[in-house]
């Protein structure tokens, strides 16, 4: 596969091109220049909502003597990230495992014990989940991260609990999705006028122009209107929960989008060979 | 069995109203703009095709429609294919092309709070 076939494909003058700026293990800032606009947005939608991880979904309280309800708790619970590294391989996904109820192939148990027997305020924290699967933990940035407060209790109060961590996906709740909001930037000095800025008195002070601009030409006073131009260059720049890799979530959102192309052609052609024996 | 647990409901329906091979709608379950709107791009980018467009019958129902009209020269089928194919190329290009980028590592790079060697 060479640039020029790609190009007389989509339209552009040559094949897509990434542009790699920053890079953390949590972060991540690129540009893809040459797809179209509708290609980018589907990058972006996918590593919001189809790449998947674990999350805990269901809690089964034994004990709960704290001030929190059982189910404030659960949703809290439901929210704490967990490394999913290679989940995407590692795991089923609940409804197409085998499985009656949940098993070691599709979920991860984690259980929290804690009592607060000093006359003082005890927290409990993401740190006090044991897992029995050492790929799957709640995730701490370092040694020194206290982890994520779940509640606070008092001298005799007591937190009990099992909790069945399962594969998803941002589209089914939004404590799967791996990203925290994904900044996605094109055409910062708005010369294609795909959007209408809000102004009091003066557009220019008002609208800040974007960090992206200056890869960009400025607009040319009193040019005409390009109505034929389309967005090329897409600036994307995102922050993990730290459940996965930054750099991991664009190829998996990748490797997802062409899946999703590639099950779609082949329920085509199952498709025609079942009208060919009808 | 799918995310909203409907069993046996097929991924991909053709619906044609007449004998003619150039127009068709496909029905897709489970899939939305994020595939939608990169096929109708693709589609349409196919020179022997005259229209392609998508909708989301209702929001609520996880669907999508694509209808294709093509001239004489393809059907909608072939050309539904060929965008099929010309984008999962365009997805293997941009792999290769992020992976080339990630390994020449140029970028800025900072640990941050990842650097645990240098905190602890
Ligand atoms: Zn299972």
């Amino acid at each position: 596969m060479n640039d020029i076939s790609l190009s007389a494909i989509t339209g552009f003058d040559s094949g897509p091109t990434v542009q790699l700026k920053e890079l953390e293990s949590d972060h991540i800032k690129f540009s893809l220049s040459n797809v179209d606009l509708s290609v980018a947005n589907g990058i972006r939608r996918a590593m919001i909502a189809d790449v998947p991880t674990m999350a805990i979904d269901l809690v089964e309280i034994e004990t709960n003597t704290t001030v929190l309800t059982d189910e404030f708790i659960a949703h809290r619970l439901g929210l704490i990230p967990l490394t999913s590294t290679d989940v995407d391989k590692n795991f089923a996904y609940t409804r197409e495992c085998n499985c009656t109820d949940y098993c070691n192939l599709c979920s991860v148990e984690l259980n929290l014990n804690v009592k607060c027997t000093e006359d003082r305020t005890m927290e409990v924290t993401s740190r006090e989940l044991i897992s029995q699967n050492d790929n799957i933990v709640p995730v701490t940035i370092d040694d020194q991260d206290p982890g994520i407060l779940i509640a606070k209790m008092r001298k005799g109060q007591e937190l009990k609990l099992k909790c069945i961590a399962k594969k998803g996906t941002g589209k089914e709740h939004a404590k799967w999705s791996p990203v925290c909001g994904v900044g996605f930037d094109y055409d910062p000095y708005n010369k294609l006028r795909h959007t209408t800025y809000w102004i009091e008195d003066d557009e220019k002070t008002e609208w800040p122009l974007s960090e992206n601009a200056k890869e960009e030409q400025p607009p040319i006073e009193g040019e005409p209107f390009d109505y034929n131009a389309v967005p090329n260059k897409f600036y994307y720049k995102f922050e993990t929960t730290g459940s996965m890799e930054a750099k991991d979530v664009v190829l998996s959102s990748l490797n997802i989008l062409q899946a999703k192309f590639d099950e779609l052609r082949n329920e085509l052609k199952r498709e025609q060979n079942m009208n060919q024996y009808n | 069995m799918n995310i909203d647990g409907n069993e046996n409901e097929a991924k991909l329906k053709i619906l044609s109203s007449s004998s003619d091979e150039g127009c068709a709608t496909f029905s897709i379950s489970e899939e939305d703009h994020t595939l939608a709107n990169a096929l109708r791009y693709m589609i349409m980018k196919n020179p022997k095709v005259e229209y392609c467009g998508y909708s989301i019958p209702h929001p609520t129902e996880a669907k999508v429609n694509i209808r294709v009209q093509t001239s004489e020269e393809t059907t909608a089928v072939e050309a539904m294919n060929k965008g099929l194919d010309d984008l999962i190329e365009l997805c293997e290009h941009i792999l290769v092309e992020y992976n080339e980028k990630l390994d020449l590592k140029n970028y800025k790079y900072d640990e941050g709070v990842f650097d645990t060697e240098n905190k602890a």
